[in-house]
């Protein structure tokens, strides 16, 4: 079976500094592999162990990406593109670039991120699907293949539901689908010495989302600090409205 | 303006509702009879998938040519929100919590994982809309109710399953005490019990202890990715705050924090906060809000 796995890079999001009128500075912060982009790696690489075949990564992103892409490698990845050219997120140019690339590579599956930590945007899966034509299962938490279907248990906000389908797909996945493995030193050594494919695009983005503001939320919170064990019977008279 | 809103959860599609009314003409497309909260039409579907929910909204769309689509930030929601975009080669503005379309439309959204507010200027005509954008309010207005036959599906459900719900939704509850990986262990959640009852809250946690530990059940966890709530008072114990989770508790009135580390991210995000050992303080709290 052949797995295409698309990852993203992201920065670290917990090394963001406002600056003093509360805004984000977002330059040189430190980039790093999305949460969801390892739970998609990890998807991908025990289904090829189990079903046999190949994984491709997908990245689109900048020059900087050689290290997770490295990092998928250690993780069991076959093979590697990253296409530079990212800017922003705007996920139909990004959604654009992709499929143009994964109609180059032979594919049974596709997997990614159900949502990514920075936007929570989530819209990527379906901007593919329609693109590529391609059933979409979206949430996944278990993925089953047999023969030219695929079942996916998915997660909707009530119930969880399995839905069959067939091949090929694009299928988000959870986190809670699985826990991305930790390489050892040795596959993390191999991987740096793997070749990664670098491709360009000129993709252009549209100057057409205007940032008017982009500051940490509001804090009006009081603050009222008690120390040492203290403060509960002024915490309990400001509960008394309760009963 | 005429809007067009979609949403398979009815609770975020009366929020969705509430929130443009009287703002703009609004038609539905949803399975649920939601009739009393001020739209025109309500295009009502039975057990519908991303494709043929999408394609009857694409035909919706162009027939009665809606200035904006706004979809429920669902799973399906999304699905479909992506599917639309490319279909009708529209950006779409994801996880709004404010619109105004005063002269141009200006949209708010979490950006960095909760860590930022992004106020953009636009001119996208789809957006899907994050949960609790608004309080569901009943109008005396009543819909037009019109069945929607949807075409085939590609997609066929094997089974569904409801989730292991832990009793009452906590999106409603005026009172949370909220539990963090400071609880220690499962088994000590029947010593927090007691502040739960006296103050006739509901009990929820952060993402490890529902997700991770399984302490709770799923639909008890609050956050960025758990549920967004809005209670009167919010007491969050042995919680560390980290930036997902606060971006669940924005809309809580009172923050309470009781946490043994001072240096604690949620003192810097709460009204009141006792730094202690929380199976100390919350015995004397329980004992003192019994006496009174």
């Amino acid at each position: 079976m052949d797995i295409i796995v698309l990852i993203k890079q992201t920065v670290d999001m917990d090394q963001i500094r406002l600056n003093e009128n509360n805004e984000v500075i977002a330059e040189d912060l430190p980039l790093k592999t999305d949460v969801l982009s390892k739970n998609a790696i990890e998807t991908a690489v025990q289904l090829k162990e189990k079903y046999g075949g190949k994984v491709t990564g997908i990245i689109f992103g900048t020059e900087k990406a050689t290290s997770s892409m490295k990092e998928a490698y250690a993780m069991g990845v076959d093979d590697g593109y990253i296409i530079k050219g990212y800017k922003k997120s705007d996920p139909i140019i990004t959604s654009k670039v992709l499929s143009n690339k994964i109609k180059e590579i032979k594919n049974d599956l596709i997997i990614l991120g159900n949502q990514s930590s920075d936007s929570y945007s989530g819209l990527l899966a379906g901007l593919l699907a329609s693109e590529l034509d391609m059933n979409l299962l979206s949430n996944a938490i278990k993925i089953d293949v047999d023969g030219d279907n695929v079942n996916v248990t998915m997660e909707a906000e009530k119930e969880e539901i399995t839905m069959e389908s067939k091949l090929p797909a694009i299928i988000s996945v959870a986190q809670e689908i699985n826990e991305p493995r930790l390489p050892n030193v040795m596959k993390i050594m191999a991987a740096g010495k793997k070749n990664i494919n670098i491709e360009e695009t000129d993709v252009k983005y549209e100057n057409d989302d205007k940032i008017l503001s982009d500051k940490a939320p509001e804090n009006k919170r009081k603050k009222i600090i008690y120390e040492d064990g203290n403060g509960i019977d002024e915490i309990a008279k400001i509960l008394k409205v309760v009963k | 303006m005429r809007c067009l809103i979609f949403s398979d959860d009815a609770d975020n599609l009366k929020e969705i509702i509430s929130y443009f009314y009287k703002k703009m003409d609004i038609d539905v497309f949803c399975n649920s009879e939601v009739l009393d909260y001020g739209a025109n039409n309500v295009y009502k579907y039975n057990d519908g998938f991303s494709d043929n929910i999408s394609e009857y909204l694409i035909e919706l769309y162009n027939k009665n040519k809606y200035d904006y689509i706004f979809i429920s930030s669902t799973n399906l929601g999304r699905q479909i929100a992506g599917i639309l975009s490319d279909k009708l080669n529209e950006k779409c503005m994801p996880e709004i919590f404010s619109f105004e379309n005063d002269y141009k439309v200006v949209t708010k959204r979490f950006f960095y994982g909760g860590k930022s507010v992004l106020t953009e200027e636009t001119d996208f005509k789809i957006f899907t809309v994050a949960p609790g954008i608004y309080e569901a309010k009943k109008v005396d207005k009543r819909s037009n109710l019109i069945d929607a036959k949807l075409k085939n599906s590609r997609y066929k459900i094997l089974s569904k399953k409801k989730k292991n719900t832990g009793g009452n939704d906590i999106t409603k509850a005026k009172v949370i005490v909220s539990i963090g990986r400071g609880l220690g262990s499962k088994e000590n959640i029947e010593k927090v019990m007691p502040l739960v009852d006296a103050l006739h809250g509901e009990i929820a946690g952060s993402r490890p202890v529902c997700l991770d530990y399984k302490w709770l059940s799923e639909d008890k966890q609050v956050g960025l990715s758990g549920k967004k709530v809005k209670p009167d008072f919010y007491i969050a114990l042995g919680i560390s705050g980290q930036i997902q989770h606060l971006a669940g508790i924005r809309n809580a009135k009172t923050i309470i924090a009781i946490n043994k580390d001072k240096n604690a991210p949620i003192f810097e995000e709460c009204d009141y906060g006792i730094v202690g050992d929380l199976f100390t303080v919350v015995p004397k709290l329980v004992d003192k809000l019994k006496n009174n």
